[in-house]
């Protein structure tokens, strides 16, 4: 409606003198709409989706007995005590180092692995390249295994270790998925040619293929980051050892032993979330982007046991 | 089947294999064993006490699921489904809602995006801690309102008639950023000539989406749909942290989680669980490809 009048505005004849305000009443009340339009984003976004972290934020500040006084008010003697405090009685240090280690080496031990498992079936070296690639597609769907990998991992002498975790997530094997349609999209010719020029298979894989896989590399390193980071089945159900305990498995006892602490558990939680809350906004736009560019990525990044990688990586989901 | 171009005539043959090997092991040992191990243990009544025998027992599980224990087993099932369809439809009404309204340009629409999209990064410790003082019954800001708006005490996550309704809500909560961009996704793969038509056409806004929009979406709606559903089928951690799947909350995969790692470690029931839940995510999954993909047809 807006663009038939004021196209059709300059061409009236009669009152020539009409177009200039009457295009900028359009014009503004476009601009009043989109300004209405932004307002109810910003406050979606901001009261429905920030507001209870912010809030939550806020009981950090507080003293317990000022929290007593005014439970939802803001902090009245503001704080960081509780900050301190929680750390130090949640031993959420220790836990952060664990965290840090449990997220980053499996996560780069899946991404090297997956590449050459990858490359090898996306290539169609063996016999059954096509079928094997569906075969491990479809073990996706098989049930859970939550339950016979501890078995597993207390026969093997994997429960209860840092070691038999690591080694426990590290070889699931779940990156493996989506570098197959990504190597797929690097020309052959590049491996002929490579091999022609005596170029090593290891080397290869290192110096060629994977410099470029880097945006498939990059968004499943930091999926896998966050998602290392944050599981808590797996820690739950394989680390009995509280010195083993990652940040969300101590939150989560930290939780039970001071219920009703609320500003010492805000602090643990925002303790606890501080690096992924960092992580996220140095990398937001790889994120959120990544997933909205390509929904056959997110399928198997984000969603926790969407399409069920099995065993391991996703703790048994499907 | 193409051959392999590097290394030595001799050793050509192997090289792919040597790639494969330790992933492939690794993946066989810790994913593809595990899986299929859990069908072996739900025919047994392994304890999980280190140094006691198997136990297998044939039907046994199952048989006690389905006679002396079945109100439990049906209690759980019963959550389950109001779980995941409750979480699906209102997750993608609010997804696709969020994604009209926030498939915009501009810096502002961006930083509304990752806002929406951020909850789902923290781990669900994080977000049922959050949750747990926002619905606290003696000092979360969730009382106050409810307190001065009804005049009524609640106990949220503490009252059976609420607490599945309220973990759905964080549920979605948590997760509806990334159906938004699932939707925005689909929603930028239409043409814009598509608009332009339904424009000169004279369509207003509900007719465009009611005849243009909302088909070209059905790919969108289908991952979208199945992608929730699989999700929320085999969700428990959350459940976990905010309620310890008391108060009615109890889906299927608590129940095994709870049957294998709780005080009775029964490690041969939770097995027999998992199957359940297993056939279970294969029916409404397999029957839910078949309609999305018919009524994609039919759109």
């Amino acid at each position: 409606m807006t663009t038939f009048q004021m196209t059709k505005a300059p061409k009236a004849p009669e009152a020539p003198q009409a177009t200039a305000p009457m295009l900028r009443r359009l014009v503004s009340g476009a601009r009043t709409r989109a300004a209405g339009v932004n307002l109810l984003c910003f406050a979606i976004a901001a009261g429905l989706f920030a507001l209870p972290l912010v809030y939550v934020l806020l009981q950090a500040f507080k003293t317990y007995t000022g929290f007593l006084q005014d439970p939802t008010g803001t902090p009245h003697p503001w704080t960081t005590e509780s900050f301190s405090a929680a750390w130090q009685q949640g031993h959420f240090g220790r836990e952060m180092v664990n965290s840090l280690i449990y997220a980053a080496v499996p996560d780069a031990i899946t991404l090297v692995l997956g590449v050459f498992l990858a490359f090898p079936i996306s290539r169609g070296y063996f016999k059954y390249s096509n079928g094997l690639y569906t075969f491990f597609i479809f073990s996706g769907f098989l049930p859970g295994g939550l339950i016979p990998l501890f078995i597993e991992a207390r026969t093997l002498h994997l429960y209860n270790s840092l070691i038999g975790y690591l080694i426990m997530t590290s070889l699931s094997g779940a990156g493996f998925f989506f570098f197959v349609g990504y190597i797929k999209g690097i020309p052959r010719e590049i491996d002929e040619a490579a091999a022609l020029d005596g170029c090593g298979y290891i080397r290869f894989i290192f110096t060629i293929v994977m410099p470029q896989m880097k945006p498939a590399l990059a968004t499943f390193g930091i999926f896998g980051f966050v998602h290392g980071w944050n599981n808590l089945i797996l820690p739950l159900v394989m680390l009995s050892d509280s010195a083993l305990w990652p940040v969300t498995r101590g939150l989560y006892s930290f939780f039970g032993q001071y219920s009703q602490n609320w500003p010492l558990i805000a602090a643990g939680t925002f303790i606890v979330a501080a690096p992924i809350m960092v992580l996220f906004i140095l990398l937001q736009r790889y994120l959120v982007e990544g997933v909205a560019g390509g929904a056959s990525f997110g399928t198997q990044g984000v969603a926790p046991g969407a399409s069920g990688a099995g065993g391991a990586e996703t703790g048994g989901g499907a | 089947m193409a051959r392999c171009p590097f290394g030595t005539q001799r050793t050509r043959r192997f090289i792919p294999w040597a790639s494969i090997a330790i992933p492939g092991a690794g993946w066989l040992m810790f994913g593809l064993y595990p899986s299929l191990a859990t069908i072996l243990y739900s025919f047994t009544r392994y304890s999980g006490l280190p140094g006691t025998p198997l136990n297998y027992c044939g039907m046994c599980n199952y048989h006690t699921a389905f006679t002396s224990l079945l109100p439990q087993l049906w209690s759980a099932v019963r959550v389950t489904l109001i779980y995941v369809v409750g979480v699906t439809v209102l997750q993608n009404a609010i997804g696709l809602g969020l994604a009209l309204l926030l498939n915009r340009s501009g810096r502002s629409y961006t930083f509304y995006r990752a806002l929406i999209f951020m909850p789902q990064i923290f781990s669900v410790t994080v977000v049922g801690a959050v949750f747990s003082l926002m619905l606290d019954p003696y000092s979360g800001p969730a009382e106050k309102v409810v307190h001065s708006l009804f005049g009524i005490n609640s106990a949220f996550l503490g009252s059976s008639s609420l607490a599945l309704l309220l973990v759905m809500m964080v549920n979605v909560w948590m997760f509806s950023g990334y159906s938004m961009l699932l939707y925005i996704a689909g929603l930028r793969n239409i043409p814009r000539s598509v608009y332009e038509a339904a424009a000169m056409d004279g369509a207003g806004r509900l007719r465009v989406f009611r005849h243009v929009t909302w088909p070209l979406l059905a790919s969108a709606t289908t991952v979208n749909v199945f992608l929730t559903t699989m999700a929320t089928l085999g969700e428990y951690a959350l459940v976990l942290v905010l309620t310890g799947g008391n108060f009615g909350t109890k889906t299927l995969g608590l129940y095994m989680f709870q049957a294998a790692f709780g005080s009775d470690s029964q490690l041969g029931y939770g097995s027999m669980l998992a199957m359940l839940q297993f056939v279970l995510t294969i029916v409404i999954g397999g029957g839910l490809l078949y309609v999305l993909r018919r009524r994609e047809v039919a759109l």
